[in-house]
C-alpha cells in the first residue's frame, strides 16, 4: 500500500505537468481530467501518506496529511474537475491546445503546493501557479481581464519576493525548510514580526485580501466562466493554506500581528458587504464572495495569531474551512454563471481606463527614463565625444607633423646631435667624479 | 666532438664575405649561392653557440696577437645571442627575397646582403671599439646601398639621407675613439674598462660616442632619418634595416656603457631613459597618424627603440634582460611585419591603409602574420615581447621607478591602437573588387614564419636569458 | 610525460590543434572542418570527465613549462577550475552546434571556426591557470581570440564595436599587467594557493596591496562588465549570435568573473580581503552593477541588447557572491557561473533563431512570435523565467545561496538589492513573453525562412531546448552528485575549511 501511495503522491503534481506538453497529450482522451486521476486516487486512500525526495530542490517531499491537506485536495479536485468540463464549453470552440497547457500547468502547482510539505517545494509550486493561472486569465480575455491579469501579475511578482525574503529568514533562521521545524524556529527567532509581516503581505496579495483585493472584481467580470470557477480554489485557497503553512501559528503568541489581521478582516468583510450591496448586478459577486470569504478567514487567523492557545484548539479546522471558500466561490460562481446564462459577459465601459497604480507606474518609467537612465550615458558618451574632439584638434596634429618636419632638418639635426652629445659629456662630467 | 676547435667566429664572417664576392662574381647564380652560403653561416653560428654554451666565453686573436696590439674577436653569450638572430632574419629575409626580387634588383641585393651580414657578424664578435668602427662603417655602407636599391626619388632621398646621417654618426663615434686611445693608450673593451677612470677627456668621447651612436640607433629625437629609409628600401631591405642594423649601433652603446665607459650617476641614465621615453611616445602617435602601412611600421621601430633604452635607468639584470629580449623578439616581429607590408603592397599595388579592405581578406596568411608581429610588439603574451616588456616593468617596479611603468603601459597601449587600426580592415568586406596581383606563397609563409617565431619566444624565454649569463655581460659595469 | 601532467595540455590542445588546422581548411571543406570541429568539442568533454572524475579523487593534475627565472606557467586542475572548464567545454559542444547550423551557407567560416577555438581554448585556460601569470597570458589570448569573432561580419557598426572591446579590453589587460607585476615584486610568487598567499605579508604592505587589489579588480571589471567598464558589452552584441552567447555566457565576461574569484580565493583570500576592508566596496560595486544593468535593461527595445544589459546585471552576482564574503554567498557566486552562463546562453540561442528564422531583432517586432515558434519561445521562456529566478529554475538556486549567505553575514541591504533585481528583471522579461506568448502576430515576419514541417533548423533548435533543459534540471536536481551546485558546495567547504 505504502509504495502505492508514494507514486500517488509524486504522481499527483506530475502528470499534469507530463501532460502539458502538447505532444505527449495528443492521442490522449480528455486529458485535463486523466490528468485529475493520481490525486482522486490519492483521496481514495484512507491512510495518510509522505515521501521523501531528498534530491528535488533543495531537499523536497510530498506528504497528505489527514488535518490540512485532504481537505483542500478534495475540494481542488472536485472544482478542478468542474472547470475542466467547463473549459472546452468556453465561446463554444474545441479548446485550444496552448490553454489546456497553460490549465495543465496551473493543476500541477495547484495540487502540488496542497501536497508540499515544506516552504521552498510549496513556494515553487505555487509560483508555479500563479503564472500558470495568469496565462489562462490572458489567454482569450478581453482587454479589461488582460489589463486585470497584469496587476495580478504585478501582485504575484510582488508577493514572490516577499515570500521570497521570507523564506531566506526562515531557512537562515531554521537551518532547514520543513514546516515543522519553521515555525518553531521562526516563533523564537527575534525576528518573527519581520518574517509574519512578509509572509502576511505575501499570501495577502496572491489570496486578494483586502486591502490588495483589486485584481479580484475585474476580473470576476470578464474572464471566461471555467476560468472564475477557479478563483476561488486556486490562488485564494492555496494563498489561504500558505497563511496556514508558513506562519508560526500554535507556537508563538503575536497580540500585534494578530490584531491588525484581524482588523484587515474585518476591514474585508465591511467592504464586501457594502459593494455587494450597492451593486445590483450578480457579475461581480463572486469577486466580492471571495474577500468576504478571506476576511473571515483573516479574522479567524489573527485570533489564532494573537494567542498561541487557541489555534491549538481550533486550528484543526482550518482545512475544512479553507476547503468551504474554494467550494462556496465555485458555488457562487456557478450561481452567477446560471443565473446570467445566454447574457455576454458585461465588461464595465470605466475598465478601459487604466487604473490609478498603472498610470502612476507608467509615469515613474517614463520619469526616470528622462532623468537618469538616459542621461548618465548620454554623459559618457559627450564626455567620450568631447575626448575624441580633443584629439582631432587643429593644435594637436600641427604640433605632431611639425614636430616631425621640424626633426627632419638638417640644421635642426645636427644641432641636436652635437647637443646630446654636450648633455651626455657634461651629465658624466658633473655627475660621474663624485 | 671533431668540430670543438674549430675557429667559427672567424668562419662566419669570411663566410659571408666570400659568399658576397661569388654572388657577385656570378650574378646568374647569385640565388643558389647566397642561400647556400646562408646555411652554412647558420650552421656556423649554431657552431659557435655550441662552443660558447658548453665552454664559456670565447676569445680569439686573428692573427695570433692578442689584445693590446692585435684583433681580438670576443663571443659571450650577448653576441651570441645577436648573431643568433641575425642569422635568423636574415634565412627568413633570404627566402621572401626569392620572391620579392625581380632578376636585375636581386643581382645587387644577394651580394650587398652578404656584405651587411658579414659587417653586422663581425660587429657583434668585435671586442676593440676600433675594429667597432670599422664594421660600423661597413655597416652603414652596405644598408645605404640596399636601401638605394629600390630607385626611384624617395628611395634615393632616403638613402642619401642615411648615408649623411651614418657619416655623421660614424665620424662623432671616430673623434669618441681617438680620444680614448689617445687617453688610455687601448683600443680593447675590457682593457679600457680597467683604465678608465672619470676625466674630462672621458667625458667627452662619452659625449661624441653616444651622441654618434644615438643618431645611428634614431632614438628620439634624432630619428628624423629612419622612416624615410626604412620605408622607402624594399620590403626585404627594410626588414633587415628595422631587425638588425639600427640594432648594431645599439649594441655598440650598450658594450660602451656596461665596461668601457666608468660608472656616473643615475643623470645620464635617466637622460637615456627620458629620451627613450620619449621616443615610445612620439613615435607610437606618429605610428598611429600614419596613412600608409610601410611608414607606419617604420614610426613603429621608432617607438619599439625607445623601449631599450628605458633599460639604461632600470639597470639591473632584470632590465638589460628585458631589453636584449624586447631587442630580440622586436628584430623577429619587425622583420615578419615588414614581410608582411611588402606582400599587401605587392598584392594591392599600393599601402594606403584605408584602402587595405580590398587586399587584406585575400591575404590571410599576411594578415595573421601581422596580427602575431603585431602581438609581438605590443608586448601582450604569449610573445617575446610580453616577456620583455615584464622584465622590465618587474624592474622597474622593483626599483620604485614608477614613471617608467606608466611609459611602458601607454606605449603597449599606442602599439595596440595602430595595430588594431590595420587589423579592423582585414575584416572589412571589400567594396571595390580589384585585380589583384598574386604573391608567391613563399613570401607569405615567410612572413608568418616569423611572426609564429616572435610567439614561440615568449614561451622559451629561459634559454635565451640563460644564455645571455654566459659571460656575464651585465655583472660589472651596470651603469648608474 | 606522466598522465597527470599531460591531461590538463590535452584538454588544451583538444580544441587548440582543430583550430589551427581549421584556420587552413578551404571553405569549401565543410564536411571536414565540421568533424573537426566537433571532435574537438567531444574530445575535450570526454578529457574533461576524466579529469573531474579524478580531481573528485584527489588526483593532482599539473603541467608545468617554465616561463621566466623563478615563474612558471601552470596549468592546473583544482575544483574551482573544473567547474569553468566543465562549463566552458560543455557549452562549447552546444555552441559548436549551434554555430554549424547557424552560419551555414555564410562566408569565411573556416576563420570564424578558427577563432572560435581558439576562444574555446583561451577560456579553457583561463580556468586551469594555476598562477597569475598564467591567467594573464589566457586572459589576453582571449581578448586577441574574441576580437575577430566580433567584427566577423565587417560592417562598420562590426568593426566600431570591435574598436569599442579593444580599448577596453587592452586597457583592463594594462592595469591587471601592472598589478600582476607589482603583486610579484612584493610577494615573489603568484602560484594561486587556496586562501591565498598574502596574508603573511608585512603591515606595511598592506596600503600597496590594497592598490593592487583596485588595479587588478580593474583589469578584471573590463570583462566581468562591472559598471563602470561595461560599456564595450552591449555594444559587443552585434557579433554573430553563437559568438554573443559565447562571449556572453561562456568566454569574456567569465573569464572577467572567475578572474575576480581567483583573485579573493586564491590570491588575496576571503578573510584577508575582508581584513583589508576591500570585500565591501567591491559588493557594492557589484550591487550597484546588478541594479544598474537592469535598469538600462529596461529601455532597450533591440532583444540582444536588451540580453547584454541583462548580462551585465547578471553577471555582478557572482561578484556579489563572492565578496559577500560568508561560505554560503561563495556558492552562491560560484554556482551563478554555471548557471547564469546555462541561461543566458539559451536566450541568446533563441534570439539568434528569432532573428535567422523569422529576421526578429527587436523586441517590438516580437507579437505572437509563440506561435509560430512554439519550442523556441519555450525555451526563451524558461531562461528568461530562470533570471527572474522563479523556482524551480536555476537562477532560484543561486539567488537562494546568495541570500542566505547575505543574511548569513549580516548584510542585509543585499536582499534589497536582489529583490529590486529580481523585479527589474521581471519587469525587463515578462512582457517579452506576454507579447510572445499572448499578443496577436501584428502580420508578416520581417525576413522569414521556410524549415518545412519544422519551426526552424534542428542545429538551431536542439542546443536551445538542451541549454533550456538544463536550466530547469540543475534547478530541479540541485542536489544531485555532481550537480553545479553540490560542486561549488565543495569549493566553498575547501576555501572556508569546515
Amino acid at each position: 500500500m505504502n509504495g502505492v501511495s508514494t507514486w500517488l503522491l509524486i504522481l499527483t503534481p506530475l502528470l499534469p505537468l507530463v501532460l502539458a506538453v502538447p505532444a505527449l497529450r495528443a492521442r490522449l482522451p480528455w486529458p485535463c481530467h486523466v490528468a485529475l486521476l493520481p490525486a482522486l486516487a490519492l483521496l481514495a486512500m484512507p491512510a495518510d501518506a509522505a515521501v521523501d525526495l531528498p534530491w528535488l530542490l533543495l531537499g523536497s517531499g510530498l506528504a497528505l496529511d489527514a488535518g490540512l491537506g485532504r481537505w483542500p485536495l478534495a475540494m481542488a479536485v472536485l472544482v478542478w474537475g468542474a472547470a475542466a468540463s467547463l473549459l472546452p464549453a468556453a465561446g463554444g470552440r474545441p479548446v485550444d491546445a496552448r490553454l489546456a497547457s497553460w490549465f495543465l500547468l496551473t493543476l500541477s502547482g495547484g495540487l502540488g503546493a496542497i501536497l508540499a510539505t515544506e516552504l521552498v517545494g510549496f513556494f515553487s509550486f505555487s509560483v508555479l501557479m500563479g503564472y500558470g493561472f495568469y496565462a489562462l486569465l490572458v489567454s482569450g480575455g478581453d482587454v479589461p481581464a488582460r489589463r486585470a491579469a497584469r496587476v495580478y501579475l504585478v501582485l504575484l511578482i510582488v508577493a514572490d519576493l516577499a515570500l521570497f525574503e521570507a523564506l531566506l529568514m526562515a531557512a537562515s533562521t531554521a537551518g532547514e525548510t520543513a514546516f515543522e521545524a519553521v515555525r518553531p524556529a521562526m516563533a523564537a527567532s527575534p525576528s518573527a514580526a519581520l518574517y509574519v509581516a512578509m509572509v502576511l503581505v505575501g499570501f495577502a496579495a496572491r489570496a486578494g485580501l483586502w486591502p490588495l483585493h483589486v485584481w479580484l472584481v475585474p476580473l470576476s467580470r470578464s474572464v471566461r466562466p471555467g476560468v472564475v470557477l477557479l478563483l476561488g480554489a486556486v490562488p485564494v485557497a492555496t494563498a489561504l493554506l500558505g497563511l496556514v503553512r508558513w506562519l508560526p501559528l500554535g507556537d508563538a503568541s503575536l497580540p500585534g500581528a494578530g490584531l491588525v489581521v484581524q482588523g484587515m478582516g474585518v476591514a474585508a468583510v465591511l467592504s464586501a458587504l457594502v459593494a455587494m450591496a450597492r451593486r445590483r448586478g450578480c457579475a461581480s459577486w463572486p469577486a466580492w464572495g471571495c474577500v468576504l470569504a478571506t476576511g473571515l478567514f483573516a479574522i479567524a487567523l489573527g485570533a489564532g495569531l494573537a494567542d498561541a492557545a487557541v489555534w491549538g484548539r481550533f486550528g484543526g479546522w482550518a482545512g475544512l474551512f479553507i476547503a468551504a471558500v474554494g467550494l462556496a466561490v465555485a458555488l457562487l460562481v456557478a450561481a452567477c454563471a446560471w443565473r446570467r446564462t445566454g447574457g455576454v459577459p458585461v465588461a464595465g465601459r470605466a475598465d478601459d481606463a487604466p487604473a490609478w497604480f498603472e498610470r502612476w507606474a507608467a509615469a515613474a518609467v517614463r520619469r526616470a527614463a528622462r532623468l537618469g537612465m538616459e542621461t548618465l550615458p548620454r554623459w559618457r558618451a559627450a564626455g567620450l565625444a568631447g575626448a575624441a574632439c580633443l584629439w582631432r584638434v587643429r593644435a594637436w596634429r600641427r604640433a605632431l607633423d611639425g614636430g616631425e618636419r621640424l626633426l627632419q632638418r638638417w640644421a635642426c639635426a645636427v644641432i641636436l646631435v652635437v647637443l646630446v652629445g654636450i648633455v651626455v659629456a657634461l651629465a658624466g662630467a658633473s655627475f660621474g667624479g663624485r | 666532438m671533431p668540430f670543438a676547435g674549430v675557429p667559427w667566429e672567424v668562419l662566419i664572417i669570411l663566410l659571408p664575405l666570400a659568399g658576397a664576392m661569388a654572388c657577385f662574381l656570378w650574378p646568374r647564380r647569385a640565388l643558389p649561392l647566397a642561400l647556400l652560403t646562408a646555411l652554412a653561416v647558420s650552421v656556423g653560428v649554431a657552431g659557435l653557440g655550441w662552443q660558447v654554451v658548453t665552454q664559456g666565453v670565447k676569445r680569439h686573436a686573428v692573427g695570433g696577437w692578442g689584445a693590446p696590439l692585435g684583433i681580438d674577436l670576443y663571443a659571450d653569450g650577448l653576441s651570441l645571442l645577436m648573431l643568433a638572430v641575425t642569422a635568423v632574419v636574415a634565412l627568413a629575409v633570404g627566402v621572401y627575397a626569392r620572391g620579392y626580387f625581380k632578376a636585375r634588383a636581386a643581382r645587387a641585393f644577394w651580394p650587398l646582403s652578404l656584405f651587411l651580414w658579414a659587417a653586422l657578424n663581425a660587429l657583434f664578435l668585435s671586442a676593440d671599439i676600433f675594429n667597432l668602427y670599422v664594421t660600423l662603417e661597413l655597416l652603414g655602407l652596405a644598408a645605404v646601398a640596399l636601401v638605394a636599391l629600390a630607385g626611384g626619388a624617395a628611395a634615393l632621398n632616403g638613402a642619401m639621407r642615411y648615408l649623411l646621417v651614418g657619416l655623421l654618426g660614424s665620424l662623432a663615434y671616430l673623434l669618441g675613439v681617438a680620444l680614448l686611445y689617445h687617453g688610455f693608450g687601448s683600443l680593447d673593451l675590457a682593457i679600457l674598462g680597467e683604465r678608465v677612470e672619470a676625466s674630462p677627456v672621458v667625458w667627452a668621447a662619452m659625449g661624441l660616442m653616444s651622441a654618434g651612436l644615438l643618431l645611428k640607433t634614431a632614438l628620439f629625437p634624432l630619428h628624423f632619418w629612419l622612416p624615410a629609409a626604412h620605408a622607402s628600401a624594399p620590403a626585404p631591405v627594410s626588414a633587415l634595416l628595422s631587425a638588425l642594423v639600427v640594432k648594431a649601433s645599439f649594441y655598440i652603446l650598450l658594450r660602451l656603457w656596461l665596461t668601457a665607459f666608468p660608472p656616473t650617476d643615475a643623470v645620464v641614465a635617466q637622460l637615456l631613459g627620458l629620451l627613450g621615453a620619449g621616443a615610445v611616445l612620439w613615435g607610437g602617435m606618429q605610428a598611429l597618424r600614419q596613412t600608409r602601412l610601410k611608414l607606419l611600421v617604420a614610426y613603429s621601430t621608432v617607438a619599439q627603440l625607445g623601449y631599450l633604452f628605458l633599460a639604461f635607468p632600470l639597470a639591473s639584470v632584470m632590465g638589460w634582460g628585458g631589453a636584449i629580449y624586447l631587442l630580440l623578439s622586436h628584430a623577429v616581429a619587425k622583420t615578419a611585419m615588414f614581410m608582411a607590408a611588402g606582400n599587401i603592397r605587392r598584392f594591392g599595388g599600393h599601402d594606403r591603409i584605408a584602402d587595405l579592405d580590398r587586399v587584406a581578406q585575400r591575404l590571410p596568411l599576411t594578415i595573421a602574420a601581422f596580427g602575431l608581429a603585431g602581438v609581438s610588439i605590443m608586448g601582450l603574451p604569449p610573445s617575446g615581447g610580453f616577456i620583455a616588456k615584464w622584465l622590465l616593468l618587474e624592474a622597474a617596479v622593483r626599483t620604485n621607478q614608477w614613471w617608467w611603468v606608466v611609459v611602458l603601459v601607454a606605449g603597449g597601449l599606442l602599439t595596440a591602437a595602430w595595430v588594431f587600426r590595420v587589423i579592423g580592415y582585414a575584416f572589412t568586406q571589400a567594396r571595390v573588387p580589384h585585380a589583384p596581383r598574386a604573391v608567391p606563397v613563399g613570401m607569405e609563409w615567410a612572413a608568418l614564419a616569423m611572426a609564429v617565431t616572435a610567439i614561440v619566444l615568449g614561451l622559451v624565454a629561459p634559454w635565451p636569458l640563460a644564455l645571455l649569463a654566459v659571460g656575464a655581460p651585465f655583472a660589472g659595469g651596470a651603469g648608474g | 610525460m606522466s598522465g597527470e601532467a599531460a591531461l590538463p595540455l590535452l584538454v588544451l590542445a583538444s580544441s587548440l590543434l582543430p583550430g589551427l588546422v581549421i584556420f587552413f581548411l578551404p571553405e569549401q571543406r565543410v564536411a571536414l572542418r565540421t568533424t573537426l570541429n566537433l571532435a574537438g568539442a567531444v574530445l575535450k568533454l570526454a578529457l574533461v570527465g576524466v579529469m573531474i572524475w579524478g580531481v573528485f579523487h584527489g588526483v593532482h593534475y599539473e603541467a608545468r613549462l617554465p616561463l621566466l627565472p623563478g615563474l612558471d606557467l601552470v596549468l592546473r586542475a583544482d575544483p574551482l577550475a573544473m567547474l569553468f572548464v566543465v562549463l566552458s567545454s560543455f557549452l562549447w559542444l552546444v555552441t559548436t552546434v549551434y554555430a554549424i547550423g547557424y552560419l551555414e551557407g555564410s562566408p569565411h567560416r573556416s576563420r570564424f571556426f578558427g577563432f572560435f577555438s581558439l576562444c574555446v581554448t583561451a577560456t579553457v585556460g583561463v580556468a586551469l591557470a594555476g598562477n597569475l601569470i598564467t591567467f594573464l597570458l589566457f586572459y589576453e589570448l582571449l581578448t586577441l581570440a574574441t576580437y575577430p569573432l566580433i567584427v566577423h561580419r565587417g560592417t562598420d557598426e562590426a568593426r566600431r564595436a570591435g574598436r569599442t572591446y579593444l580599448i577596453y579590453t587592452i586597457a583592463g589587460g594594462a592595469l591587471l599587467l601592472i598589478g600582476t607585476v607589482w603583486l610579484y615584486t612584493l610577494s615573489g610568487t603568484l602560484a594561486f594557493t587556496s586562501r591565498g598567499f598574502l596574508s603573511g605579508l608585512d603591515a606595511s604592505l598592506h596600503g600597496a596591496l590594497a592598490v593592487i587589489f583596485v588595479l587588478l579588480i580593474a583589469g578584471l571589471g573590463v570583462k566581468a562588465a562591472l559598471i563602470p567598464l561595461h560599456g564595450w558589452l552591449p555594444q559587443a552584441m552585434v557579433a554573430p549570435a553563437p559568438v554573443s552567447a559565447l562571449l556572453h555566457a561562456v568566454a569574456v565576461v567569465k573569464a572577467g568573473a572567475f578572474g575576480i574569484v581567483r583573485v579573493l580565493h586564491d590570491v588575496y583570500g576571503i578573510q584577508f580581503a575582508a581584513g583589508l576592508g576591500l570585500t565591501l566596496p567591491l559588493a557594492m560595486l557589484a550591487a550597484a552593477t546588478v541594479v544598474y544593468g537592469s535598469l538600462r535593461a529596461l529601455f532597450q527595445d533591440d532583444l540582444k541588447r536588451r540580453l547584454a544589459f541583462s548580462t551585465v546585471s547578471q553577471v555582478a552576482y557572482i561578484v556579489l557572491g563572492i565578496a559577500i564574503a560568508g561560505p554560503l554567498a561563495v556558492v552562491g557566486g560560484l554556482v551563478h557561473l554555471v548557471h547564469q552562463g546555462l541561461m543566458k546562453i539559451t536566450l541568446f540561442f533563441c534570439a539568434g533563431n528569432l532573428a535567422e528564422t523569422l529576421g526578429i531583432h527587436k523586441i517590438s517586432e516580437m507579437d505572437g512570435v509563440g506561435r509560430r515558434m512554439p519550442w523556441t519561445m519555450t525555451a526563451f521562456s524558461i531562461g528568461a523565467l530562470g533570471m527572474i529566478g522563479v523556482p524551480p529554475t536555476v537562477g532560484f538556486i543561486s539567488k537562494w545561496y546568495l541570500g542566505l549567505g547575505a543574511l548569513e553575514t549580516g548584510q542585509g541591504w543585499v536582499i534589497a538589492v536582489l529583490a529590486g533585481s529580481s523585479l527589474l528583471n521581471a519587469a525587463y522579461f515578462l512582457p517579452i513573453l506576454y507579447a510572445a506568448w499572448f499578443k496577436a502576430p501584428a502580420g508578416d515576419w520581417p525576413a522569414e525562412r521556410d524549415f518545412g514541417r519544422r519551426e526552424t533548423a534542428w542545429a538551431l533548435l536542439a542546443p536551445s531546448l538542451l541549454t533550456a533543459f538544463l536550466t530547469l534540471a540543475f534547478g530541479l536536481l540541485a542536489l544531485a552528485p555532481f550537480s553545479p551546485l553540490q560542486w561549488a558546495s565543495f569549493i566553498a567547504d575547501l576555501e572556508y575549511a569546515r
